[in-house]
C-alpha cells in the first residue's frame, strides 16, 4: 500500500505566528492551528490546508498582538532594550564629561580602558535580563533584543568607537545574555 | 453590577460554545463550533484573545492537557466555565429575553 507523507503547516507563516504570539499562547495556537491543517488536508487537499493555514495566521496577528501587550511580553522586550542601551549611553555622556575636561581630547576616539568598562556593564545588565528567560526560545529572543540594545546605544553614542569593540559589544550581548539563562536555569 | 461581570456579543458566543463542547473546548473546537453554528468567518486569534479576557474576569478556567502527535507534539489548553461564569450567561440570557420580548421576527425593514 502506498502511503504519503504527513504534510506540515508552512514553516514561515509557522514562525511568523510564534514570533507574533509569544512563547505561551504561540506553542497552544500552533497545536490547535496544526490539528486542523491535517483535518484539511486530509478532507480537502493540501492546497485548501495551506490556504485556509495562512489565513488564519496572517488574520489572527493583531489579536495576537494585542494578546501579547496584554500580557506584558512586549514590554519584557522593550524593558531589555532599554535596560542594556540605557546604561551604555549614561556611560557615553559621562565619558563625554570626563573628556570635556582633557584638553584637546574632545570627540577622540574613546581610550581602551573605558570601553573595557562599557563592555563590562553592557555584559552584566545583557546577563540579568537573559536570567529573565524561562525557556530556551524566550533566552534567543532575549539574547537578540540584547545586541539591539547594544546597537541603539552605539548609533546614539557622542563618542566615535573603534570597529573591534563595536564587534565585540555586539557579540558580547548576546552571549552573556544567552550565559545568564543558562546560569539561571541551571540553578 | 461591577464592569467585568457583563460580556460582549462574541464573548457570549464563546462562552456559550465552551459550555456546549463540555469538558473538550480548546481554541479550534470553539471556533469551529462557533462558525458552524453562526456562519461566521471566526479566527483562531480572537477566539484566544477572547478566552483570555474571559479567564482575567473569571468566568473560564483553562487545563493544560499533555502533547500530542496530532498537534505536532503540542498541548492543548481546555476551557470550562467557572461559577462565575454560569452566573454571566443566565444573566446575559435573562437580558436578551427581556429586550427581545414584545418584538416581533424578523423584523421589517431590514436589508434582506
Amino acid at each position: 500500500m502506498k502511503t504519503y507523507p504527513v504534510p506540515d503547516p508552512p514553516a514561515i507563516l509557522r514562525a511568523l505566528l510564534l514570533a507574533c504570539a509569544g512563547d505561551g499562547h504561540g506553542e497552544l495556537i500552533a497545536g490547535d492551528l496544526h490539528e486542523e491543517f491535517l483535518y484539511l488536508c486530509e478532507e480537502r487537499g493540501d492546497g485548501v490546508g495551506r490556504r485556509w493555514y495562512a489565513s488564519q495566521v496572517v488574520r489572527s496577528l493583531p489579536e495576537l498582538l494585542r494578546l501579547r501587550i496584554r500580557s506584558g511580553d512586549l514590554t519584557q522586550l522593550l524593558a531589555v532594550l532599554a535596560s542594556v542601551a540605557a546604561p551604555l549611553l549614561l556611560l557615553d555622556r559621562l565619558w563625554c564629561f570626563v573628556y570635556s575636561h582633557i584638553p584637546l581630547k574632545d570627540g577622540l576616539d574613546r581610550a581602551a580602558g573605558l570601553l573595557a568598562v562599557n563592555m563590562a556593564v553592557l555584559c552584566i545588565a545583557s546577563a540579568i535580563s537573559g536570567a529573565l528567560a524561562r525557556t530556551a526560545r524566550r533566552a534567543a529572543t532575549l539574547s537578540l533584543v540584547s545586541a539591539m540594545g547594544v546597537a541603539v546605544a552605539l548609533w546614539a553614542s557622542v563618542g566615535a568607537a573603534p570597529a573591534w569593540y563595536i564587534a565585540g559589544a555586539l557579540l558580547a550581548a548576546p552571549a552573556s545574555s544567552l550565559a545568564g539563562y543558562k546560569k539561571w536555569r541551571t540553578q | 453590577m461591577a464592569k467585568g461581570d457583563t460580556v460582549g456579543e462574541f464573548e457570549f458566543l464563546v462562552l456559550l460554545a465552551v459550555l456546549r463542547l463540555a469538558g473538550d473546548a480548546y481554541g479550534m473546537r470553539v471556533r469551529r463550533e462557533i462558525a458552524e453554528r453562526t456562519a461566521r468567518d471566526v479566527t483562531i486569534g480572537a477566539v484566544y484573545a477572547t478566552l483570555d479576557r474571559l479567564e482575567e474576569k473569571g468566568l473560564v478556567t483553562g487545563k493544560l492537557s499533555d502533547p500530542t502527535p496530532e498537534r505536532g507534539g503540542r498541548a492543548k489548553r481546555s476551557f470550562q466555565l467557572t461559577g462565575a461564569g454560569v452566573d454571566a450567561v443566565n444573566r446575559a440570557r435573562r437580558e436578551s429575553e427581556s429586550m427581545l420580548q414584545g418584538l416581533a421576527f424578523p423584523l421589517p425593514g431590514g436589508s434582506r
